[in-house]
């Protein structure tokens, strides 16, 4: 009763197919920033649109942000509307550990990693009172008042207040990194080549290093989460979102995970925050206010709350809407010009569209079109007859 | 001792804390302001009250409902008061509308999936608003007249004072008679205290829950015009507002009429009293959450909540 095409699970077809799927991943994540590194800027109906590096790199540190309010909403359950506490938290922690200490930014996620989660297991002690809708409530205050945090005139000296903090350390490319030539390679490869620069500038190497820097600590952030989630830990959490009375009963105790998953959640989003001061060299206070925290929880809910890969097409989903629609200058056909924060407006429409039409997000699409495209056929389980 | 080592901890002179004219002034002005959070948290509760849920998008209707109000009476030369209540009729007509379209949809008993609908709502009327609008500041004139016919000192109870108060008592004596002795009131108690069995019992549940929705928009409406007069009209101005009312809802007990009123009433005199006497100006909003905060650790049904039965 197989269809069509259809791998059996686990088979040396369906593990090829899955290593091709990773090898093609790995060569578009590697490519695209050289292909980019000149701003790609299609014009579609008379509207300019641009696919820059900065933007994606931008959407990366997102990924990871989702990712983060994913462990504590998406997988365990419970409703945090104020992720962007944590993550501004971590941006901050190492704009001041950068700017007044010299550390390196990386060297700051020392900090922030353990920081952050005791910061999250703290917070997520008052949260297990505070149930579903209660607690949607609690930290939507909590992301308002943290611009006003930063804005306190007993630290405002340290976090420079309303004007932000203008991080003092650029991340220039180390002279061993091969960005250059292997520019000069793909340049010289007949045909497409032509699309990639002859060589960087100065500002577009240190664009592509920042990219790399920023795609490695993703994915180590990633793989890190998927294996805290595929275990133990992931089983008990996924239980307590589906019915917490059955989790409790067969020995999950509620208090000890749900507290860490804030931890890690927190954590996580702190690391966010880092490659969001490490993108842009600066930390504003109103960056990581509300309007922050509810479009993390849009891409959350468009790219499919407790999934992976959600997380990443979150990421895009809120980088990307904003800035292409802010973009679109005229309606494309018409003389209409367009002008005013219509992306938010575009967000907030996806997510309810999303909402009613696919609740499990953009994941839950991907898995559907996989299986009509790519069927596996599940193996029945061995051995464990009678 | 010890007292005068907190009071150099938050900077408090003591000057100002026996300046008798000072706690008067920012009394009346607490209760200014706890007025206008009591007005929106009115909204909330009747959303809470007839849904089982928060909407996020409150203040969003409202700010759609302050700019109707600001057009009418600005633009078209409207009374004030006119224009308020035509924008009231207006925001509660697309109230039903956003109700029927994007809420009605959603099975009722899961409250999540609403959550969310809700802050897409928001993001959608905050950008539209100022999409249509822009951001540049607007003032709203008062329905009230200026002046104060009481003073003390540098402490004035001014008639606007007087007027925010005495419109959040009338609207909850209003939606007291409304819900007990209309026929409408009967349906939508019976519906928010049990959907199904008012369902059986044949009360048309769809067109009931949109009459709350109407309701919380014009009483929100309502609330965002008694602000605005303080402060200056843009596009972000209820979202502080909302916090504030949301922490007012939380502290009377989400499903309480009266303590929605009480509530803001003391959130608003807490932070005037709070931010004048320790001096903490941008801590006005944490003094929301810690509100927040204590009154779910301490009391999750508020003052005045009822108690939830839930299956343990």
């Amino acid at each position: 009763m197989r269809a069509m095409g259809a791998v059996a699970a686990g088979s040396r077809q369906h593990r090829r197919r899955q290593i091709i799927g990773w090898v093609l991943f790995a060569l578009v994540v590697a490519l695209i920033p050289f292909l980019i590194a000149e701003t790609y800027s299609p014009t579609i109906f008379g509207n300019r649109y641009t696919f820059g590096l900065g933007n994606l790199s931008q959407a990366i540190a997102l990924m990871v942000a989702i990712l983060g309010l994913n462990i504590a909403t998406g997988y365990s359950g419970q409703l945090s509307l104020g992720h962007s506490f944590f993550v501004g938290s971590g941006a901050y922690l190492t704009a001041v550990l950068v700017n007044e200490f010299h550390w390196s930014y990386l060297s700051t996620l020392g900090v922030v990693v353990p920081g952050l989660f005791v910061f999250g297991v703290l917070f997520g002690i008052p949260a297990l009172r505070i149930q579903g809708l209660y607690l949607g409530l609690l930290t939507f205050a909590v992301a308002a008042v943290f611009p006003s945090i930063i804005r306190l005139d007993e630290i405002k000296d340290r976090t420079g207040g309303s004007n932000g903090l203008l991080i003092e350390s650029d991340l220039e490319p180390p002279t061993w990194a091969p960005l250059d030539t292997v520019t000069g390679w793909l340049h010289a490869i007949p045909g497409v080549g032509s699309r990639v620069p002859d060589g960087l500038t100065g500002r577009q190497e240190e664009a592509v290093y920042k990219y790399f820097l920023l795609v490695i600590v993703a994915l180590v952030c990633f793989w890190l989460v998927r294996n805290i989630l595929a275990g133990r830990v992931g089983r008990a959490l996924v239980a307590i979102r589906d019915n917490q009375l059955g989790a409790a009963a067969n020995g999950v105790n509620l208090a000890a995970y749900k507290t860490l998953s804030f931890g890690i959640s927190a954590a996580v989003g702190g690391v966010a925050g880092t490659m969001l001061a490490m993108h842009s060299g600066f930390v504003g206070p109103d960056e990581f206010g509300f309007s922050m925290a509810i479009l993390l929880i849009v891409g959350l809910i468009v790219g499919g709350a407790g999934t992976l890969h959600g997380a990443v097409v979150g990421g895009l989903a809120i980088q990307f809407v904003p800035v292409w629609s802010s973009q679109t200058q005229t309606l494309p056909g018409t003389d209409v010009a367009l002008e005013g924060p219509y992306g938010t407006a575009i967000l907030g429409g996806l997510l309810i569209a999303i909402i009613f039409a696919l609740p499990g997000g953009a994941a839950q699409g991907f898995r559907r079109i996989k299986s009509q495209l790519m069927p596996v056929a599940p193996q029945p389980p061995t051995g464990s007859t009678g | 001792m010890v007292l005068a080592s907190v009071l150099g901890v938050f900077d408090i002179s003591l000057d100002k804390l026996s300046n008798g004219e000072l706690w008067l002034a920012q009394f009346f002005r607490g209760l200014s302001d706890g007025a206008t959070y009591a007005s929106v948290a009115l909204a909330l509760v009747m959303i809470y009250k007839s849904t089982g849920f928060i909407n996020f998008a409150q203040g969003s209707l409202a700010l759609l409902g302050v700019y109707l109000a600001y057009i009418f009476s600005v633009e078209q030369g409207l009374p004030v008061a006119v224009a308020v209540v035509c924008a009231m009729v207006a925001s509660s007509a697309v109230a039903m509308f956003v109700e029927r379209v994007f809420i009605r949809p959603f099975p009722p008993d899961h409250v999540l999936p609403l959550v969310i609908v809700t802050l897409g709502l928001l993001l959608i009327i905050d950008s539209a608003v100022g999409i249509v609008w822009g951001f540049r500041t607007r003032s709203l004139p008062s329905m009230f007249p200026s002046g104060a016919p009481i003073e003390w000192g540098i402490a004035q109870l001014t008639w606007r004072t007087i007027g925010n108060l005495g419109t959040v008592f009338a609207v909850v004596g209003l939606l007291y008679l409304l819900l007990s002795r209309t026929k409408i009131g009967l349906a939508f108690r019976a519906v928010s205290s049990n959907l199904e069995s008012a369902r059986l019992v044949g009360i048309r549940v769809g067109p009931t829950l949109g009459f709350g929705w109407a309701l919380a928009a014009s009483i929100g409406t309502l609330g965002g015009a008694l602000v605005v007069p303080e402060l200056l009209l843009e596009p972000s101005i209820m979202l502080r507002v909302l916090i504030f009312s949301l922490a007012a809802a939380a502290l009377g007990g989400l499903d309480s009429l009266v303590g929605a009123v009480i509530g803001g009433l003391v959130v608003g005199l807490a932070r005037n009293l709070l931010v004048t006497f320790l001096d903490l100006s941008e801590l006005a909003l944490a003094t929301a959450v810690a509100v927040i905060l204590v009154v779910l650790l301490v009391r999750p049904t508020g003052l005045f909540g009822s108690t939830r039965v839930e299956r343990v």
